[in-house]
């Protein structure tokens, strides 16, 4: 048995692509496994890996959390390391008790291939000693993002490790044609493979108006059986109001960031496709402008940052996938059967 | 459109939550009701009391001899949607809710209010407030309010969004003597509006004019069908409040909706010939004109005067308020030479000179009206040490007497001299102020008026039967697919084209190498445009290239543009480069549209290029009902149109074009509802034809 080692950088599908191949693998009559060597917190509220909570509902995984992520690394981790070979010793023996009586073990990596690298944690020195198969997921930001991929691909060829192939996730529709017909070939040129190329898609990428709220906190005033909503756009409102409506009509399902007292905004917001209203200071807004988002059912949250605090938070929010969240768990194995040649990633690792 | 007699005109009233206990509210009620000499019968209901006021009292509504024409709702907020319930089943079919507690006070009002309206509707019911200070008829006469006190009977019905401003106003008028014929307080608005009460002022034989004050319309469509009709028959005067932005946030703030953009507000009133007043004792001198007053033929104004400053004043305002200084006959010029005095100033404004006493005001007036060049006139008087104010008075009233069909306005500038002397106008019904300006603006509204009920009827369709509607369709369909609302320059340009507007060929390219394939078949010199729907000033951000010649600098210019946008706005995906051929330059103009929330399409004209920010040359029109005559006048308004004609030796531009375009636009956003933003700026008009250059397009 072989294991598939998920590499990729914050954000750029490694949940996705291991919840989606790991779903298909059993449909395929394969008892899969899912283990995450390094785990990390997100939000404000939780104390455990989101990932592992995931895959321990999707998988029926009967092993506890803390056998699944043996290891939870923070920013500061290095404050209380440990001994290296002890580490390593809990990992391992963590992940034979994950793999015992399964076919395959799809492994998530840390949020960066280059995290614990200090304690030789790092992505390719586990994918080592986990004698897994790496597969590395690219996040297309601009041109530099190919360079960067280009770079782990040699890296790890390196060391004798090379990668499967690499899947471009989440690539916006006017980039499909250039990742086509431009990066995949030049990736080709220098030998690595390309096993899938998945188009965005909001379902699964753009994150929740409760997910805002789980980092934001505040006071839900209006629209609370919406915050299962998707956040596709943000928009600050501190223009004028002339301007407002202009501006506000141009992104669809976005979240709106203005002052508690500004109604007139918040009015113009309810006029237009807005999936949460967040009103900062912690200012109470105007009776009405409850009353207009109980209307329209819009999720109206009070927070008490500033505007700015409250957008440096929310550009930290990446869409969580949850296991009772059915539409994007099909979606996962919608884009592995779709975009994805899962066969070939299959017969690597049997 | 409602039916709104049994609201006015009740055979019979109940008042549920009526009461013995002075100053609670089911009591003014019930004693406002009285004490108006209401001639139908009124049903006190009330479970704890056996008489109210004299009046058998009913425990519930439904114990009350028969449905009542009109019920009145008084009980608290809780007991409310009961009591509106209990009307229904019993089959009464008019209710005034003057309850607070719904929509006012947030969240839980609102379910509240929700549920009242259901109640209406479940039981066909028609419903004015909740949360109003209720109604009152002094020909009928009927009070179902409680404002304090009742008014003089007249000409003037008051419908107001606010209530404090009906128990004010109804407290003024009579210390000003003005008369009214009905009240209405709106509140919240939550089935009637002021539209169904404006309608049905308009056929009530007693009202005169329509005086609103409102801070919002409540369906703005609905609006301009039943209002454009009703100003044709009778004045309706508007004080729209939250003009600023400040007002509009208060506004917002107070009714809960968004309001609506000013601009739109002013453009639907002046569509629908509705007289807009600026303020509160502007509102009230119009109804003082119009009930008093007889609409002018013409703008053309006289001044009579006993002192020049004032008469200066008043021409100045005359000027100001774009009408005009009459024009005497040679006849009237040699009468009122050989009778006044020589240092008399005998042109308009005619001086009568400090020492005039009553004759020469009289001689002078009477001169004045009878000019057939002369529509309105403003008399002035001015507390000189000879000056007869009660007998100048007298002679005005006499001499007006002579000629009702003119306007006469006068200004008493002065105090306690002149008391007498305005009392004798003010009986005589001649609108007397103290000051000139107010008595022009009176002239002025009455003028607007006049215009209006001049305007043609023609609201044929702007009808083009090449307009290609499935195109469009099938652009909209991709870009929604696309999860986008704002269209590429492109696709905007390709929607444009497919409803007639000649649109500059623009493509995109997604590629150096496409760009240059694109630019050889379009021909040079081409013009590159980063397409992002993300970018809204594409030269702010490096993101536009002019006047390229050469397969070279296409190339160049694309990748120029490519570095330069990501450097400005690294995470923006950027869609490609339009190509577009470089039309030859003509005279800048925009056409643009954005959607109000309450009025539709408000469709904007003016001067265009990078400036038009800044020389706000801009007229609008509402594209609802919009005709070509209505555009050429929109043309007209601005200053581009002396351009259009043909500025300093420059050839005259091709206006008809222009016009078809702007109606075509206008079709366009009438056809698709889903466009919520649109612009074409520039459009280059030439000596034929015209050209739209960069369009943008917002849909929903």
């Amino acid at each position: 048995m072989k294991n598939l080692y998920i590499m990729g950088t914050a954000g750029s599908g490694k949940t996705s692509v291991a919840t989606g191949l790991a779903l298909k693998f059993s449909r395929e009559g394969y008892r899969v496994a899912y283990f995450k060597p390094i785990g990390n917190v997100t939000g404000a509220f939780l104390r455990e890996d989101e990932d592992a909570v995931l895959m321990k509902q999707l998988l029926n995984m009967k092993q506890p959390l803390e056998t699944i992520v043996p290891y939870i690394a923070g920013p500061s981790y290095l404050s209380g390391y440990k001994n290296t070979c002890e580490s390593l010793k809990n990992i391992r023996k963590a992940y034979e008790t994950v793999a015992d009586g399964n076919d395959l073990v799809i492994i998530g990596g840390a949020n960066f291939p280059h995290i614990m690298g200090c304690l030789g944690l790092d992505a390719p020195s586990l994918v080592q000693e986990l004698e897994a198969v790496p597969l590395f997921m690219i996040k297309i930001n601009n041109d530099y993002s190919l360079d960067h991929a280009i770079f782990i691909n040699n890296y790890m060829k390196c060391k004798g490790i090379p990668v499967l192939g690499n899947i471009f996730h989440n690539v916006p529709r006017p980039l499909l044609a250039k990742t086509e017909g431009i990066y995949r070939p030049i990736l080709e040129e220098h030998g690595y493979h390309t096993l899938g190329i998945i188009p965005s898609n909001a379902v699964l990428t753009s994150p929740k108006v409760k997910e805002y709220y789980e980092v934001l906190g505040g006071e839900i005033l209006a629209g609370e059986e919406n915050m299962d909503r998707l956040v596709e756009d943000t928009v600050i409102g501190a223009m004028t109001i002339e301007s407002a409506l202009g501006y506000l009509r141009r992104s669809a399902n976005k979240a709106v960031i203005t002052g508690g007292d500004r109604s007139d905004v918040a009015l113009a917001a309810l006029e237009t496709s807005t999936s949460a209203l967040i009103l900062t200071g912690g200012l109470y807004p105007d009776v009405k402008v409850v009353a207009r988002a109980e209307e329209k059912r819009v999720p109206l949250i009070l927070v008490h940052y500033d505007t700015y605090s409250t957008i440096e938070k929310m550009s930290k929010v990446t869409r969580r996938i949850r296991a009772k969240d059915e539409a994007a768990v099909k979606m996962t194995v919608e884009n592995i059967e779709k975009h994805v040649d899962w066969r070939n990633v299959l017969r690597a690792i049997i | 459109m409602a039916e709104l007699t049994n609201f006015f005109n009740p055979a019979s009233v109940a008042i549920i939550g009526a009461s013995n206990k002075p100053g609670k509210i089911g009591n003014v009620i019930v004693k406002n009701m009285i004490n108006c000499g209401y001639r139908g019968k009124i049903y006190p209901v009330n479970p704890k009391e056996a008489d109210i006021e004299g009046l058998g009292c009913y425990p519930t509504v439904d114990r009350t001899p028969n449905p009542a024409d009109l019920a009145v709702i008084s009980v608290p907020a809780a007991g409310a949607l009961a009591a509106a319930e209990a009307c229904g089943k019993y089959g009464v079919k008019n209710l005034i809710v003057i309850t607070a507690g719904f929509k006012e006070t947030g969240k839980n009002g609102l379910k509240l209010e929700r549920k009242l309206v259901d109640i209406c509707q479940k039981y066909k019911m028609r419903m004015l407030g909740p949360n109003c200070v209720g109604l009152l008829d002094t020909h009928v006469p009927i009070n179902a309010s409680f404002a304090a006190g009742f008014p003089r009977k007249g000409g003037i019905a008051f419908i107001s969004q606010s209530g404090a401003m009906v128990l004010s106003i109804l407290d003024w008028s009579h210390k000003a003597g003005l008369g009214f014929s009905k009240f209405i307080s709106l509140g919240n608005k939550a089935d009637l509006t002021e539209t169904h009460f404006i309608a049905d002022a308009a056929e009530d034989p007693h009202t005169q004019v329509i005086l609103c004050y409102i801070e919002d319309v409540k369906n703005g469509s609905h609006f301009l069908e039943a209002v454009r009709p009703v100003s044709r028959k009778k004045p309706v005067i508007i004080l729209k409040a939250g003009t600023s932005q400040a007002g509009a946030l208060a506004a917002s703030s107070h009714t809960g909706a968004l309001a609506g953009s000013d601009l739109a507000y002013e453009t639907a009133f002046r569509q629908c010939g509705v007289i807009r007043a600026r303020n509160m004792p502007e509102l009230f001198d119009l109804a003082v004109a119009f009930t008093s007053q007889p609409v002018p033929r013409g703008d053309r104004v006289a001044v009579v005067t006993n002192s020049g400053g004032p008469g200066i004043i008043a021409t100045d305002t005359i000027e100001l308020k774009n009408l005009k200084m009459a024009r005497f006959t040679k006849e009237t010029i040699a009468e009122l030479r050989n009778h006044l005095p020589s240092e008399s100033n005998i042109y308009n404004p005619v001086d009568v000179l400090g020492d005039a006493k009553a004759e020469r005001y009289r001689f002078s007036l009477e001169k004045v009206l009878a000019d057939p060049g002369v529509d309105n006139a403003v008399v002035l008087v001015c507390p000189a040490a000879v000056t007869e104010p009660v007998e100048t008075a007298r002679a005005i009233v006499e001499v007006r007497k002579k000629h009702p069909e003119k306007p006469l306005f006068a200004a008493y500038m002065g105090g306690s001299r002149l008391e007498e002397g305005v009392k004798v106008l003010k009986e005589a019904k001649i609108p007397c102020f103290i000051f000139p300006e107010q008595a022009v603006n009176s002239i002025n509204g009455l003028v607007s008026y006049a215009r209006t009920k001049d305007l043609s009827v023609e609201t044929e369709p702007l009808t083009f039967n090449d307009a290609d509607q499935k195109t469009v369709k099938a652009i909209f369909y991709d870009v929604l697919k696309d999860k986008r609302l704002v269209l590429l320059g492109s696709e905007a340009a390709e929607v444009v084209a497919a409803y007639g507007i000649n649109a500059a060929p623009t493509l995109l390219a997604s590629s150096p190498e496409e760009a240059v394939d694109i630019a050889d078949e379009l021909g040079y010199p081409v013009v590159l445009k980063v397409a992002s729907p993300k970018i809204m000033h594409k030269t702010d951000v490096g993101g536009v290239k002019t006047g390229l010649e050469s397969p070279e600098k296409v190339r160049r210019g694309f990748m120029e543009i490519m570095d330069n946008v990501h450097r400005h706005l690294p995470r923006v995906i950027i869609y490609g480069v339009e190509v577009q051929k470089m039309m030859p330059k003509g005279i800048e103009l925009i056409i643009g549209m954005t959607r109000d929330v309450q009025f539709g399409p408000l469709i904007a004209f003016g001067l265009g290029g990078i400036f038009v920010n800044l020389i706000k040359d801009v007229s609008f029109r509402l594209a609802k009902g919009l005709n070509f005559g209505e555009i050429e006048k929109m043309l007209v308004e601005t200053k581009a149109y002396t351009l259009l004609r043909g500025y300093r030796g420059n050839k005259p531009a091709d206006i008809k074009a222009i016009i078809e375009m702007i109606g075509r636009t206008a079709r366009l956003v009438n056809d698709f509802p889903e466009i919520t933003e649109m612009d074409i700026n520039p459009v280059f008009s030439y000596h034929q034809g015209a050209s739209a250059l960069d369009v943008k397009i917002t849909v929903s």
